[in-house]
């Protein structure tokens, strides 16, 4: 596995941010490394609007606000020293999206490390980076942890968590 | 138009004192001004309002002012009517605040994925006509579990000696359907004690209310789990124990925190240390759910997985 072949994850949370500039303090001041920002689109669920148009419109933002992010991360990475064709992005859209969906694979929403980690294994990245938020046990039971799954599971591959 | 719904009463309920009866009502949207002796039309059944449903929490009646029990005039049987009430609210789980929805469409999806599994309460959806997504419901013929429960045995070792092996493997059936509803991406989404009732005409265990909605996209059955492992720990214990329970046990001064649950901290999860015939694997279940776990469940079947070789090692009395 070539540790200089990274997959960024982020959604557009401040936690991703610095996982961003992390790697791009990083990669950024070293040649040969290669940095994929990989979003996966995690929409509004339908059944917490009333109707179908409220429940678009939120999407659209969401969906808008992530590729925001992006654009802002690429950027990041690039003042940070980063030559833009060593940079590339992948947004894995949400399967259950109210937009038509024009591309082979989509994610399903159940788990987003599951996601992350097929990335990795299709991409044969080497290592992954993953912003962490600092939970409670109560609210990673509830909520989840990303960058706690992607560390139990991560098999040949290093993991970055920032925190 | 009042005097048809009077004669159409004294046709089908000729019980029912004529002066009551009030509207024709087509159009559910204002849910809060229908009330006893208005006739809702729907779908060309004709539905009685007798009165809101309530829920008994904390000790008080909790009106529901959007759920009617109702008697269908043409057939004389009794039905719930479910209004469309788009809530939005902010549920406090222990520390942790979820925002919660109240989804029609989302109870209406289910009421048809389990129109014919009597783990799970019985309906249709049918549009007013206005569109609002109204749910008829069946009523089930029965009593909550966990006050079922409650009432099983002398004390609890006569409980769990002769009764606690037959509760379980009820709600083992109970978490199964749970487990069902999840393999298609659906979650009952308000897992508590007071939404499993038991039928005793079929001896089983039925889900109710399944409206709420979240957005939990990273651990999306969570919530369903912590409700699951909350019931047990009821079923196991008879009752919900808390410090001043355990002070009343004398085995306060036993409890560590790591011994309580890990989202509502003041109910005691290590029940083996105040019922030491609680077995052991049975037990390590429950502390999945305690603050000291490292491991969390995050699917019913890893749950159910640990849970069923329990039923092994438990008395089979009664």
């Amino acid at each position: 596995m070539d540790f200089k072949k990274i997959l960024l994850a982020v959604d557009a949370s401040e936690n991703a941010m610095r996982a961003v500039e992390y790697t791009g303090s990083i990669a950024g001041s070293t040649k040969g490394f290669q940095v994929e920002l990989f979003c996966v689109e995690r929409l509004p669920h339908r059944d917490t609007f009333p109707d179908e148009a409220a429940w678009a419109e939120s999407c659209e933002r969401t969906r808008e606000e992530l590729k925001t992010f992006m654009a802002q991360a690429h950027t990041r990475l690039e003042t940070l020293g980063m030559a833009r064709e060593s940079i590339t992005d992948q947004y894995l859209i949400s399967c259950t999206s109210p937009f038509p969906n024009e591309t082979f694979s989509c994610s399903r929403g159940t788990s987003v490390a599951q996601d992350i980690m097929e990335a990795v294994r299709q991409g044969g990245f080497g290592t992954v980076v993953v912003g962490r938020r600092g939970v409670s046990k109560a609210e990673e039971f509830l909520f989840g942890s990303v960058s706690n799954k992607i560390i139990h599971s991560a098999k040949d591959v290093t993991v970055w968590v920032v925190s | 138009m009042s005097e048809d719904v009077r004669a159409l009463v004294r046709f089908y309920l000729p019980n029912f004192p004529v002066r009551r009866v009030r509207r024709l009502v087509t159009d559910t949207t204002d849910f809060s001004s229908i009330d006893y002796g208005d006739v809702v039309h729907l779908g060309g059944q004709h539905y009685m309002v007798l009165r809101d449903e309530a829920e008994r929490r904390f000790g008080i009646e909790d009106f529901k002012f959007w759920v009617k029990r109702c008697k269908v005039l043409e057939t004389g049987e009794s039905a719930i009517l479910k209004l469309v009430f788009h809530e939005e609210f902010l549920q406090q789980l222990g520390d942790i605040t979820i925002r919660s929805y109240r989804s029609p469409a989302k109870e209406a999806r289910i009421l048809e994925m389990v129109k014919d599994d009597r783990r799970f309460m019985h309906g249709f959806s049918i549009v007013d006509d206005q569109g609002n997504l109204v749910r008829v419901l069946d009523v089930i013929r029965g009593k909550r579990f966990d006050l079922a429960v409650s009432e099983m045995g002398e004390n609890h070792r006569d409980y769990f000696d002769n009764h606690f092996a037959g509760a379980l493997g009820l709600f083992i059936d109970a978490c199964e359907a749970i487990a069902w509803l999840h393999s298609r991406d659906e979650r009952h989404g308000d897992i508590r004690r007071d939404h499993l009732w038991l039928e005793p005409r079929t001896g089983m265990l039925r889900w109710i209310d399944f409206d709420y909605a979240y957005d939990l996209s990273a651990n999306p059955f969570a919530l369903d789990l912590a409700g699951l492992g909350n019931i047990l720990a009821f079923l196991v214990g008879r009752q919900v124990f808390r410090p001043p329970d355990l002070e009343e046990m004398g085995i306060l001064d036993k409890a560590e925190p790591g011994d309580f649950n890990l989202v509502f901290r003041n109910r005691f999860a290590n029940l083996r240390k105040a019922f030491p015939y609680v077995p052991e694997d049975l037990n390590r279940v429950l502390m999945h759910f305690s603050a000291g776990t490292e491991v969390f469940y995050e699917t019913v079947d890893e749950f159910l997985a640990d849970l069923r070789p329990c039923l092994d090692s438990l008395p089979k009395g009664g």
